[in-house]
């Protein structure tokens, strides 16, 4: 055979077989959890837990998630931005703080979250006096996922052609006006997938939050009350309670669910918002 | 929909969802923290005595027995939760209140056709001087030993028991939570391990491939915990400052009645009424 042909035909094959193992192993953890989780009524979702999580539903513990990862996301997002487009400023003048800084936060990055976790715990819940509260848990996942969603956010901004830069100066527009009407807009869909990929990490952390938002089932009736999250719920269920697999899997399934739900409506509206201002 | 639009939309949305910052009614509030083991159970009582108060709040974390420990003697929580006895060293200054009992024993797999265990055999085992069922007059299979975590208290009460020390264990698995070790038994037909009688014999009335092992000639089974009379047992232990708070003592005394005997029972554990 031909050895061009050879290298061009192995090569296709090679890049098939990964996509399809990547499919597949998607596709069996779906299947999976789905098939041990069985068809369940949408009341698992809406009634209280009963039995310590091994009957009755999930409701308290899908608010505490959504709140937690709420408060992460309402604090994250402004500084993400913020700090991006500063590096980004950085980054084009290439200083040595810039490359510093750049290294610290892919090493933060990398950082397991169990450190953040503890972290957590002897910051907020500790020294702030915060205690085991929905707060520390968001606050501490806010400082968990910023490093990533940073130098994403980051990447998108120096992803825009630099002549937008010396057009906007040509123009005498200020660098808020640059910001918010040129370079926010043409970044956008690399900034929701940041923001996305940072939200998806939060809402699946277990670690970071069985330290500072805590174990609580109850029904959380402000920020600085300790709430369980869906993550910490299943590995409860899975290795502590007899009996409790089957609501495990049901977790499960319900947070992935979540993630699938949040990633496609967050992308499509993103997408769809910045086509609109982009024609605009 | 404009960029601007879309932020203002999205704060908007996001102050909605806030919950009120309202303070509650509840002005006596409780924390425990402690073993794992037992926080799931305590949650559900306190479950039960919230309904019953409505003034009360209790919030219950983990985090292992000797944390409970550490944090019931610093004060930092108002009950700590321990699934063993405490050591001398760790009884100054505090209290321990026996909440419910919990036996040990040595779980096999259905299929396996061993039916007891002397504590000579179990420390052979676990000092890896027997490695195959034959020995044991079962089939000819090599075991797979599987040991609990260092620091569980299972795995303390197993080895002072067997008057073996910690690092002598040879084992070819080790498992941390119940769950874990009882998916790994019931995965395996030649596996051993040592696990809480009352989740082993929750598993087996739901069906679950294990059979405990008679130890010492004395069937594991939650009734020999209960009349004391299976050697391996723990106590499940609240621990609280010696000199009790008001509202402490309120919820310690009704987590030691009978009012709660069938949330134990219901968790797979043993009362001691």
């Amino acid at each position: 055979m031909d050895r061009y042909v050879f290298r061009e035909g192995s090569f296709t094959v090679i890049t098939w077989l990964s996509g399809i193992a990547v499919f597949a192993i998607f596709a069996l953890l779906v299947f999976d959890v789905f098939y041990h989780s069985g068809l369940f009524s949408l009341e698992f979702l809406f009634s209280d837990v009963k039995g310590a999580g091994r009957e009755g539903g999930i409701l308290p513990v899908i608010i505490s998630t959504s709140l937690i990862v709420l408060t992460c996301s309402v604090v994250s997002l402004p500084i993400a931005l913020g700090s991006a487009y500063f590096l980004f400023y950085f980054s084009r003048q290439n200083t040595r703080i810039s490359a510093l800084l750049r290294v610290s936060l892919d090493v933060l990055a990398s950082t397991p979250s169990i450190v953040f976790g503890l972290f957590g715990s002897a910051f907020f819940c500790l020294y702030l006096d915060l205690g085991f509260s929905i707060l520390s848990g968001g606050l501490t996942l806010a400082c968990m996922i910023l490093p990533a969603v940073i130098r994403m956010c980051e990447e998108g901004l120096s992803a825009t052609p630099e002549e937008y830069g010396l057009q906007a100066a040509a123009l005498g527009m200020s660098k808020t006006a640059l910001f918010f009407h040129v370079l926010l807009p043409a970044a956008l869909p690399t900034l929701s997938a940041a923001v996305l990929l940072g939200i998806g990490r939060a809402l699946s952390e277990t670690a970071a939050l069985l330290f500072t938002s805590g174990y609580v089932l109850r029904m959380p009736e402000s920020l600085m009350d300790s709430g369980r999250s869906l993550s910490i719920h299943i590995y409860d269920l899975a290795m502590n309670i007899p009996g409790g697999d089957q609501n495990a899997y049901r977790t499960a399934a319900v947070l992935l669910g979540m993630l699938f739900v949040i990633n496609s409506v967050a992308l499509a509206s993103m997408n769809f918002c910045a086509g609109r201002v982009i024609r605009k | 929909m404009s960029i601007k639009t879309f932020l203002f939309t999205f704060v908007v949305t996001l102050c909605c969802l806030l919950p009120s910052q309202e303070a509650n009614a509840a002005d006596k509030r409780l924390s425990l923290s402690g073993s794992s083991t037992i926080a799931p159970l305590i949650s559900e009582i306190a479950r039960r005595f919230e309904a019953e108060h409505k003034d009360f709040r209790i919030d219950v974390q983990t985090g292992g027995s000797s944390r409970g420990i550490a944090d019931a003697r610093r004060g930092l929580s108002d009950i700590g939760m321990s699934s063993r006895a405490l050591h001398d060293e760790e009884k100054a200054g505090v209290k321990t209140h026996i909440l419910a009992m919990d036996g040990i024993a040595f779980v096999v797999h259905a299929k396996n056709p061993i039916k007891n265990l002397s504590a000579a055999q179990a420390r052979q085992i676990y000092t890896g001087q027997i490695s195959n069922w034959k020995q044991l007059g079962g089939e000819d299979a090599e075991m797979t030993i599987i040991d609990r975590a260092k620091g569980r208290s299972e795995q303390e009460l197993m080895t002072k028991f067997l008057g073996i020390k910690s690092p002598e264990v040879k084992a070819n698995l080790t498992c941390g939570e119940n769950q874990q070790c009882l998916k790994l038994v019931t995965g395996n037909a030649h596996a051993i391990t040592y696990l809480s009688v009352g989740t082993s014999e929750y598993e087996v009335n739901r069906g679950t491939p294990i059979r405990l092992l008679d130890f010492e000639g004395i069937p594991a089974s939650v009734a020999t915990v209960k009349d004391q009379s299976f050697p391996l047992v723990r106590p499940l232990v609240l621990i609280t400052p010696e000199r009790l708070p008001e509202e402490v003592e309120e919820f310690l005394n009704y987590s030691l009645s009978n009012k709660v005997d069938d949330l134990i029972k219901g968790q797979a554990f043993v009362s001691t009424h």
